[in-house]
């Protein structure tokens, strides 16, 4: 006999996460001259609304959030949703301010310049 | 007591949390792809695919960030279908390197589909690094529709 005493169907009280999405870190290419260092990184798949760079305190974070659709019955997927994430310290050279980045065919390219004072500099030497 | 369907699906997504939580600590030395992927992994340096059946057409994805049009070369016959391209090395003129992860080297990857597409009709586009292919069936292969009598 059934003896349940609830008038209405019990909520879940304790809703519990069991799907996160993934995180990977993208792969980067990092170069630098003497006015800038310049990172590549890809992100395949995001949009350019889905990409956050901040820089805070010395450190750049960079992420990416791809989603994708699915366009049938799925014969196989290597690749899907995905988070890219990845942190890097900057030295405290660059010049916040005019850091720009621009997103294309998947590739970031954020230009990093650095301020002027920390610009190698040549020194003329006067004659006496 | 029973135990509900959905009580022991949240368990096992649970479970499956902690192993990625755990799988994760472990990962981080390098790039973590490839676990949480289910055990999916491409040879380094190949894109990865998706491939769906939508009924009268295939969609395939693949991965090809900065890669152009220019770049990208693809071959159909039959059910056989090939992706090439190459790669340029996007690196800047007297700048030092400090890190180089990027694949710059060609790629080929061939499909065998299971049935036949119709070369004339594939369209291919990219959008943001990932090349999208849809590939319509051909007319012998297509599901029809049925009328009952």
């Amino acid at each position: 006999m059934n003896n349940k005493t609830e008038l209405v169907t019990r909520e879940e009280t304790t809703p519990v996460q069991s799907r996160q999405i993934p995180v990977v870190a993208p792969e980067v290419d990092i170069y630098e001259d003497n006015d800038e260092i310049l990172l590549n990184a890809e992100l395949p798949g995001v949009a350019k609304e889905d990409v956050t760079v901040n820089v805070d305190n010395g450190k750049l974070t960079i992420t990416g959030i791809r989603k994708m659709f699915a366009a049938g019955a799925a014969k196989w997927a290597e690749f899907g949703d995905v988070e890219y994430r990845r942190i890097f310290s900057v030295p405290q050279t660059i010049d916040v301010a005019k850091v720009n980045a621009e997103l294309r065919d998947g590739v970031l390219r954020l230009h990093l310049p650095k301020s002027e004072t920390a610009k190698p500099r040549q020194i003329e030497i006067k004659a006496a | 007591m029973w135990m509900r369907v959905s009580d022991l699906d949240r368990m096992f997504g649970v479970m499956d949390l902690l192993n990625a939580r755990i799988n994760s600590m472990f990962g981080d030395y390098d790039r973590s792809y490839g676990n949480d992927y289910g055990g999916c992994l491409v040879t380094e340096g190949t894109p990865r695919t998706n491939i769906y059946d939508a009924g009268d057409h295939f969609e395939i994805m693949a991965e090809v960030p900065g890669l152009t049009k220019e770049d990208l070369n693809l071959r159909i016959q039959g059910n056989y279908l090939e992706i090439s391209g190459t790669r340029k090395t996007d690196a800047p003129e007297g700048y030092k390197a400090h890190r180089v992860e990027r694949e710059t080297a060609p790629f080929t990857r061939c499909f065998t589909l299971p049935v036949d597409v119709d070369a004339e009709k594939v369209d291919a586009s990219l959008n943001n690094g990932i090349l999208i292919m849809t590939l319509p069936k051909t007319e012998a292969v297509k599901p029809k529709q049925l009328t009952i009598n």
